[in-house]
């Protein structure tokens, strides 16, 4: 028997596919994977009855093959979970527009206010911004009020991004925290990466720079990246964060791979593991 | 092939990528496609209407597009999945082309919709790229041509483009392929060579 995407031959006997572009994509999937068809010939699907004549041919066949290329681009994106990474690098770019957009307007009031220093300002980040609202003029007001939606937006997207992460990397985020599991996915460039990731990589990911120039200049190596983030690596004393950091990402590695491959919570394996973190803080 | 006061044209639906158009022809662009480059040197097999194309290495589909204004039907290859949006926009706009989304290297995974072709085109950029062209070329009719946009520095850059050539030309006839013409897409490209070639 042949097989072609629009039905199948035996001798003179030709049994045509169920014309619906949807179907013939799956069709066509199968009979790539089966490694035994032939070059497909329009003369035939005419003969199988399947198409009237060759325009009709292309018009199906072009309207298969887009119904399977959206399919398998779904599918990947799927896969990768694209979706949580962009999230993630998107919260990031917002955190860096918040600031620099901050830096621009308190360098703008102090242009309109020639009594104001720096040196007097202890609030920071949110209530900077109410801080500069009490007195600003019209126009920097309106840019001031466009920031504070930004910081409320950047709240949004980091609660998303947290929860995302719980669903798609339960185990990293069991360990350190929904947010921080999603940097280091991004970072190393997805869920896939990041599970083919050596502990010593992990540990270093988001210190870039520190690590070229330890690389290339000879400079102590950094200690820790993103895994700075977790509580327990930037609350344990100066001398001991480089060993937390190390026994966090030895952790987190097994706990990636576990979220790529079991895609599943493993209670027991979190358990053993927090305790293990908990002890590389206490060790002096 | 239509020209037009010195512009390489094509007949089709325009602003696929911003090009511009004279007497409602679309322009097209030497600096935007390698294929065009190639016609504005005087070389490159002559589109006809019953032509059918295998192009491997589609990307945003600029290239493709002109190329089905010409032909009869187009089947775009192309691995990488932005890119691939791009082209379905394309191929949503004309009735010929048919997009597919795999890598060139693996022909048996399009082999169920591709037909025989009077004219097979590659521009990858991967260090296999002699090695795609012979696999693809079951599906190139006897007398049919090949198009092999060659990316020396894609195969290895530590090495001249000049030897990284002459080794692929050399592997290519020892393949079965029968290398006509070479020609270095200057001055628009510089460091890629085509070969014009046919089945031997």
């Amino acid at each position: 028997m042949e097989s072609y995407w629009f039905g199948d031959r035996e001798g003179q006997a030709c049994r045509p596919a169920p014309n619906d572009s949807g179907l013939l994509a799956e069709r066509i999937e199968l009979l790539a994977g089966t490694g035994n068809v032939s070059i497909p010939n329009w003369r035939i699907a005419v003969r199988c009855g399947f198409v009237s004549d060759r325009s009709e041919y292309l018009r199906v066949l072009q309207e298969a093959a887009i119904n399977l290329v959206i399919k398998n681009l779904e599918r990947g994106y799927q896969a990768d979970h694209s979706g949580l990474i962009q999230m993630v690098r998107m919260l990031e770019q917002v955190d860096c527009t918040i600031n620099l957009l901050t830096e621009r307007a308190v360098d703008w009031y102090r242009a309109t206010r020639p009594g104001f220093s720096r040196k007097l300002l202890l609030p920071s980040g949110r209530k900077l911004i109410t801080w500069l609202h009490r007195d600003a003029d019209e126009a920097l007001s309106e840019v001031l009020d466009e920031i504070e939606r930004l910081i409320e937006q950047r709240t949004t997207l980091m609660k998303k991004v947290s929860q995302r992460a719980e669903e798609v990397l339960p185990n990293c985020s069991a360990l350190a925290g929904g947010l921080v599991a999603a940097r280091l996915a991004a970072e190393a460039g997805g869920i896939r990466e990041l599970a083919m990731m050596p502990a010593s990589s992990i540990q270093v990911l988001g210190a870039k720079q520190a690590l070229f120039s330890h690389l290339s200049t000879g400079s102590p190596p950094p200690k820790h990246g993103v895994v700075y983030q977790h509580g327990r690596v930037h609350g344990a004393r100066r001398e001991n964060r480089g060993k937390v950091a190390r026994t966090l990402s030895s952790k987190l590695a097994i706990a990636a791979r576990i979220d790529y491959y079991r895609k599943e919570l493993d209670r027991e394996f979190i358990e053993k593991a927090a305790e293990r973190i908990r002890e590389a803080g206490r060790r002096a | 092939m239509i020209w037009i006061e010195g512009h390489l044209v094509s007949r089709g639906p325009g602003g696929v990528y911003g090009e511009r158009m004279v007497q409602g022809l679309r322009v097209w662009d030497p600096k935007r496609s390698k294929l065009a480059a190639l016609y504005h040197l005087g070389k490159g097999p002559e589109l006809e209407q019953k032509d059918r194309v295998l192009y491997l290495g589609a990307a945003n589909g600029t290239t493709v597009s002109h190329i089905a204004d010409y032909t009869e039907v187009v089947y775009a290859v192309e691995h990488a999945p932005r890119p691939m949006q791009d082209l379905l926009v394309v191929a949503g706009q004309r009735k010929n082309i048919i997009p597919i989304l795999a890598d060139a290297g693996r022909p048996e995974l399009y082999v169920p919709i591709v037909e025989m072709v009077d004219l097979i085109y590659q521009d990858v950029a991967s260090p296999q790229q002699v090695d795609i062209l012979i696999r693809n070329i079951s599906f190139l009719e006897p007398d049919g041509n090949l198009v092999l946009i060659l990316k020396p520095k894609s195969i290895d850059v530590t090495r001249s483009p000049q030897d990284v050539a002459q080794e692929a030309l050399a592997d290519l006839e020892e393949k079965g392929v029968l290398i006509q013409d070479q020609v270095w897409l200057l001055p628009n490209y510089p460091d890629h060579v085509v070969f014009l070639c046919k089945r031997s």
